[in-house]
C-alpha cells in the first residue's frame, strides 16, 4: 500500500536538506509543501520543465492569426465602405491582431498553467494544513514498510519536529 | 528592511484571516452608505436618463461628449497602475510591491468595471451596446473594426480578462491558506477558489512561471489599452484632440492618477484594515517617489502641447491652446496645473513622502486635478473647433454629477466587497520578505514559540 | 490557380481607398454664396421635409438645436460698416469622411452614389461621428420629439421618424433621389436627368443660391460649378473631398 510519509519541519534550510538526503538515497517521488516558494527546491530537487511556454507561444500565435481573419475576415463579408479607406485596411486591423494575439497568450497561458500543475484538484491530495501557515513539509511517496521506516530514518535526523503517515486516495 | 517588526509567518496568517472574517458595525455601515449613494447618485438618474434621453446631462452641439466619457477615460486611467505597476515591479523584483499589489490589482479590475458601465451611461441607445461585440447574428453584421472605438471594445476586453486572470492567480495560494482556517460559506468558496492548491513544489514551479508570463504580457497590454484609448481623441480632426503626444500623454497620465489612488487606498486598507505592520512607511516613500517622477513626466508633456500650439502659429492650433489657457475653462485649467504640476513637488521632501496623511490628502488632489485633466481635454477641444459659428459651451447637468458621485460610490462598494471575500494582502509574498524562519534547536523542541493558532 | 486569382483580384480590389472605382451617381451641391441671402428658407425646407423636430426654446438655449442645414453668418466690423458673410453649412457627404470611420456599429458608410448616409436604426448613439466631423453637420437626438396637433399631420411618410439616442444629419434628401431613380427606372431605364431631382432646400431657395445634380454628368450645372473660378470647399486642408462646392463671394460687401 503506497503511503506519504511527511516530515514538517520549522525552517526552509532543514527541509531541504532532508529532501536533499532523500533524494540521494533513492527516493525519487519526493516533494515540498511549503508556504512560499522556495529557490533551492530546484538545486535539491532536480530542474523542472514547464510546458507552459509552449501554451503562450502556440496561443499567442492562434492570436493573431484569429485577431486578423476576425477584422479582414468580417469587413469582407460585409461590404461597406467607410471615410474613402479601403475595406481591408492594415494599420487599424494590427491593432486588432495585437490585442487578440495577447488576449489568446494570456488565456493559453491559464490553461497551460491549469494543466501542468494538475488543476482543479478532482481528488484529495497529499497536504498537510501547517503547510500553508509556517511549517516546511517534506513529503515522499513510499511503496512499503521497509522503504517507510528509511524514509522516516532519515527525516528524523535532518530534524524533523513531526512525522505523519498520510494516504493518498486512489 | 522589516527588520523592526517581528511579525512571524502564523501572524500573517492570522491576520489577514481575521480581516476577512471580523466585520465590525463599521464596515457594515460604510458598506450601506456606499451602496445607498450608488442606487441614489448613479442608478436612479441614469434610470432618469435612459427615459428621458441623454438630454438629462448637459451635453449639446458641438460637445457632443462630455463627463460620461470624461469619467470613463478617467476610470481606466486609475486602472492602470495596480495591473501594469503590479507587473513591472513583478519583472523587477522589486520587494516593497508585496504589501499592495494586490489590492493594487483590484482597484484595477473594479476601475474597468466602472468604467463599462460609464460607457453604458454615455451612449445614446446602450440597450444595443452588444452591437459593438463581435458575434455572429442574424443580420449577418459585424461592428466597424476600422473605428478607433473598437480598438476599446477589443482593448478593454482583454485588459479586464487579463486583470482578472491575473489576479486570481496571484491569489491561489492565498485561497488555499484561508481555505484552512475558514468555516461555513466561506469554507466552500475559498475550496472552490483554490482550486486544490497544496503547495508543492511542482505547483509553486508552474504558478511562478504562469505568473511571469502573464505579467510579461500584461505590460505592453496595458501600454496599448491607454494609447487605444488615447486614439479615440487623437484620431479625429479636432485641432485641439489630433495630436501623436496623445498616447504617451495618456499612458502617463493613467499611471499617475492610478499610483494615487494606489495612495490613497493603501492610506485606508492601512488604518481601517489593521494592517499597519504590512504597509509601512516605506511603500509611501517607494510612491511618493515614483509620483514624483510621473508628475514631472506630466508637467513636461504638458509643456510640449503649449510650446508645440503656440510655436506652431496655426489659428486653430493656437486657438486651442489658448482657449485652454485663458477661456471660459480657464480656471479648472489652473486647478489642474496647480493640483498636478506645483503641489506634487511637494514630494521631493522625504518627510512628506513618509507622512501618512498629507501623502492621502495629495494623492486625491492629484486625482481631482487628473480628472480635471480629462474633463478639459474632452470640453475644450470640441467646443472650438474649425468653424467658429459652431463653437459652443458645455456645462455638466447635475445628472452628469450626481453619476460622477455615483460612480465612485459603485467602486468603493466594489472595493468594500472585495476585501471581505479576497485576501487583500498577498500573505505568501508578505512571507517572502520577512526573515527566514531559523531552525529550532533541540533543546527548544519543548515549547516551540510559534504553534499556529486556530 | 483560379482560387488564387480570384483571390489576388479581391484583394486588389479590398486595398482600393474608397471601394467604387466610380460613384454610380455622384451627388453634388453647389452653394453660390453671392446669392445667399442669409434668409433660412432652406433651413424651414429642411425641416418640413425631413421631419426634424421642433426642440423648443429651452433646448435651443441649451444649444440643442437641429437644423440639418444651418446658415452660418460671419460678420466684420460695426454698423454701419458691416462685412456680412453667409453659408449654409450642411453635411459635405466627403468622399473621405473622417465621421464614417469611427462608428463603431458601422452606422454610417459611403454608399454608391456618393453620398455619407446614416442608418438610425444601427446607430447606438456614440456621437463619436458628430466629434470627428469638422464641419459639426451632425446633430444628436437629446430626447423624444412631440409634435403638436396638427403638426402631425405634416410629417413626411416617406422619411422615418427618429428617436431618442440617435443621430441624424442631411441626407441630401435621399428620399428625393430614391424616387427619382425609381421614376427613371420606370420610364425605361435611363438615368436621373439634370434638375430632376432636388433636395427640399435646393427647391426652395429664393435666390437659387444652391444647385444639386450629379457631377458625374458632365453636362449638369454642379459640373460646370466645379470648374468655376470661385469654386472652393471649406475646410479643403483637411483634405475631406467634400461634394459641397461653394462659390465665394465677392459682391460689394464681400468680406
Amino acid at each position: 500500500m503506497a503511503t506519504n510519509t511527511v516530515g514538517l519541519f520549522d525552517a526552509p534550510a532543514t527541509a531541504l536538506a532532508a529532501a536533499g538526503e532523500l533524494k540521494g538515497a533513492g527516493f525519487d517521488a519526493t516533494s515540498i509543501i511549503s508556504p512560499i516558494p522556495l529557490h533551492g527546491a530546484e538545486k535539491v530537487l532536480g530542474e523542472k520543465k514547464s510546458a507552459i511556454k509552449r501554451f503562450t507561444f502556440f496561443g499567442g500565435l492562434f492570436g493573431m492569426l484569429f485577431g486578423f481573419s476576425l477584422a479582414a475576415g468580417t469587413a469582407v463579408l460585409y461590404l461597406h465602405p467607410t471615410g474613402g479607406r479601403p475595406i481591408i485596411t492594415i494599420p487599424p486591423f494590427l491593432i486588432i491582431t495585437y490585442e487578440m494575439t495577447i488576449l489568446c497568450g494570456i488565456l493559453a497561458t491559464v490553461i497551460g498553467f491549469l494543466v501542468s500543475a494538475r488543476f482543479p484538484a478532482m481528488r484529495e491530495r497529499v497536504y498537510v494544513p501547517e503547510a500553508a501557515v509556517d511549517k516546511f513539509v517534506v513529503s515522499v511517496l513510499c511503496s512499503d514498510d521497509a522503504h517507510d521506516r528509511r524514509a522516516e530514518e532519515i527525516l528524523r535526523s535532518a530534524g524533523a519536529e513531526e512525522i505523519r503517515r498520510l494516504r493518498e486516495e486512489d | 528592511m522589516q527588520a523592526e517588526r517581528d511579525i512571524s509567518y502564523a501572524d500573517v496568517n492570522r491576520d489577514v484571516v481575521r480581516s476577512l472574517v471580523e466585520t465590525g458595525s463599521k464596515y457594515y455601515i460604510t458598506l450601506a452608505i456606499s451602496v445607498s449613494v450608488m442606487l441614489a447618485c448613479f442608478f436612479a438618474p441614469w434610470f432618469y436618463q435612459l427615459q428621458y434621453g441623454i438630454g438629462a446631462a448637459g451635453m449639446n452641439h458641438p460637445t457632443v461628449w462630455g463627463t460620461y466619457l470624461a469619467s470613463f477615460i478617467f476610470w481606466i486611467g486609475l486602472s492602470h497602475s495596480g495591473t501594469l505597476l503590479s507587473c513591472v515591479l513583478h519583472i523587477t523584483n522589486s520587494s516593497w510591491r508585496k504589501a499592495m499589489y494586490r489590492s493594487a490589482e483590484a482597484m484595477t479590475l473594479f476601475s474597468l468595471m466602472v468604467a463599462v458601465t460609464m460607457v453604458m451611461v454615455h451612449l445614446g441607445r446602450p440597450w444595443f451596446i452588444h452591437w459593438a461585440v463581435p458575434y455572429p447574428n442574424q443580420m449577418e453584421l459585424w461592428p466597424n473594426f476600422r473605428s478607433p472605438l473598437m480598438f476599446d471594445v477589443m482593448a478593454i476586453t482583454t485588459y479586464l480578462t487579463g486583470s482578472t486572470i491575473f489576479i486570481y492567480m496571484g491569489t491561489i495560494p492565498d485561497f488555499a491558506a484561508v481555505r484552512d482556517r475558514t468555516t461555513g460559506w466561506r469554507h466552500h468558496m475559498y475550496v472552490l477558489l483554490s482550486l486544490g492548491w497544496r503547495g508543492t513544489d511542482t505547483e509553486w514551479h508552474r504558478l511562478g512561471w504562469a505568473y511571469t508570463f502573464l505579467a510579461v504580457l500584461i505590460i505592453p497590454l496595458a501600454v496599448s489599452v491607454h494609447s487605444i484609448v488615447s486614439w479615440d481623441f487623437a484620431l479625429s480632426i479636432v485641432p485641439a484632440l489630433h495630436q501623436t503626444i496623445f498616447a504617451p500623454y495618456f499612458v502617463v497620465g493613467a499611471i499617475y492618477s492610478g499610483t494615487a489612488g494606489i495612495v490613497t487606498v493603501m492610506f485606508v486598507l492601512r488604518k481601517y484594515m489593521n494592517f499597519e505592520h504590512y504597509i509601512t512607511k516605506l511603500h509611501f516613500d517607494n510612491l511618493g517617489k515614483l509620483l514624483l517622477v510621473l508628475s514631472l513626466i506630466w508637467t513636461y508633456i504638458n509643456v510640449l502641447e503649449i510650446f508645440t500650439g503656440w510655436y506652431s502659429g496655426t489659428s486653430t492650433e493656437y486657438e486651442a491652446i489658448r482657449y485652454k489657457l485663458f477661456g471660459y475653462y480657464a480656471p479648472l485649467y489652473w486647478e489642474m496645473i496647480l493640483f498636478c504640476a506645483v503641489a506634487p513637488l511637494l514630494m521631493i521632501s522625504k518627510r512628506f513622502r513618509t507622512s501618512f496623511v498629507p501623502m492621502l490628502i495629495l494623492s486625491i488632489a492629484i486625482n481631482i486635478g487628473m480628472y480635471t485633466e480629462r474633463f478639459l481635454i474632452v470640453a475644450t477641444s470640441l467646443s472650438r473647433q474649425y468653424l467658429p459659428d459652431a463653437w459652443g459651451i458645455y456645462v455638466p447637468s447635475l445628472v452628469e454629477i450626481s453619476i460622477m458621485v455615483g460612480s465612485l460610490a459603485m467602486f468603493v462598494t466594489l472595493f468594500l466587497i472585495f476585501v471581505k471575500i479576497f485576501p487583500s494582502i498577498s500573505i505568501y509574498e508578505i512571507k517572502e520578505t520577512l526573515p527566514e524562519p531559523e531552525p529550532k534547536t533541540q533543546s527548544e523542541s519543548g515549547a516551540p514559540e510559534w504553534q499556529p493558532t486556530l | 490557380m483560379s482560387f488564387i486569382n480570384d483571390f489576388l483580384a479581391s484583394w486588389r480590389e479590398y486595398r482600393r481607398p474608397g471601394y467604387y472605382e466610380k460613384f454610380d451617381y455622384a451627388w453634388t451641391m453647389s452653394i453660390d454664396l453671392d446669392r445667399c441671402t442669409g434668409c433660412e428658407a432652406c433651413v424651414t425646407a429642411c425641416q418640413a421635409e425631413n421631419n426634424l423636430p421642433i426642440v423648443g426654446e429651452d433646448e435651443f438655449a441649451k444649444g440643442r438645436e437641429m437644423q440639418w442645414i444651418r446658415i452660418e453668418r460671419y460678420w466684420e466690423g460695426e454698423y454701419p460698416n458691416v462685412k456680412l458673410g453667409f453659408i449654409p453649412m450642411l453635411c459635405q457627404h466627403c468622399d473621405a469622411a473622417p465621421c464614417e470611420t469611427v462608428c463603431p456599429v458601422s452606422a454610417t458608410y459611403h454608399n454608391q452614389d456618393g453620398l455619407n448616409a446614416q442608418i438610425y436604426n444601427r446607430c447606438i448613439g456614440t456621437r463619436s461621428c458628430a466629434v470627428y466631423c469638422p464641419y459639426e453637420v451632425r446633430y444628436f437626438n437629446y430626447n423624444n420629439h412631440h409634435w403638436d396637433a396638427p403638426l402631425d399631420e405634416q410629417l413626411n411618410p416617406d422619411v422615418s421618424v427618429r428617436e431618442k439616442g440617435v443621430m441624424e444629419k442631411c441626407t441630401f434628401c435621399i428620399q428625393r433621389i430614391r424616387q427619382a431613380k425609381d421614376q427613371a427606372k420606370d420610364d425605361g431605364r435611363r438615368r436621373v436627368r439634370d434638375g430632376e431631382v432636388q433636395p427640399a432646400c435646393v427647391q426652395t431657395c429664393p435666390a437659387e443660391a444652391l444647385v444639386f445634380g450629379d457631377r458625374n454628368d458632365a453636362e449638369s450645372q454642379v459640373a460646370q460649378s466645379m470648374n468655376h473660378p470661385r469654386a472652393y470647399h471649406v475646410l479643403e486642408e483637411l483634405n475631406t473631398d467634400p461634394s459641397v462646392v461653394y462659390l465665394k463671394k465677392v459682391g460689394s460687401n464681400a468680406g
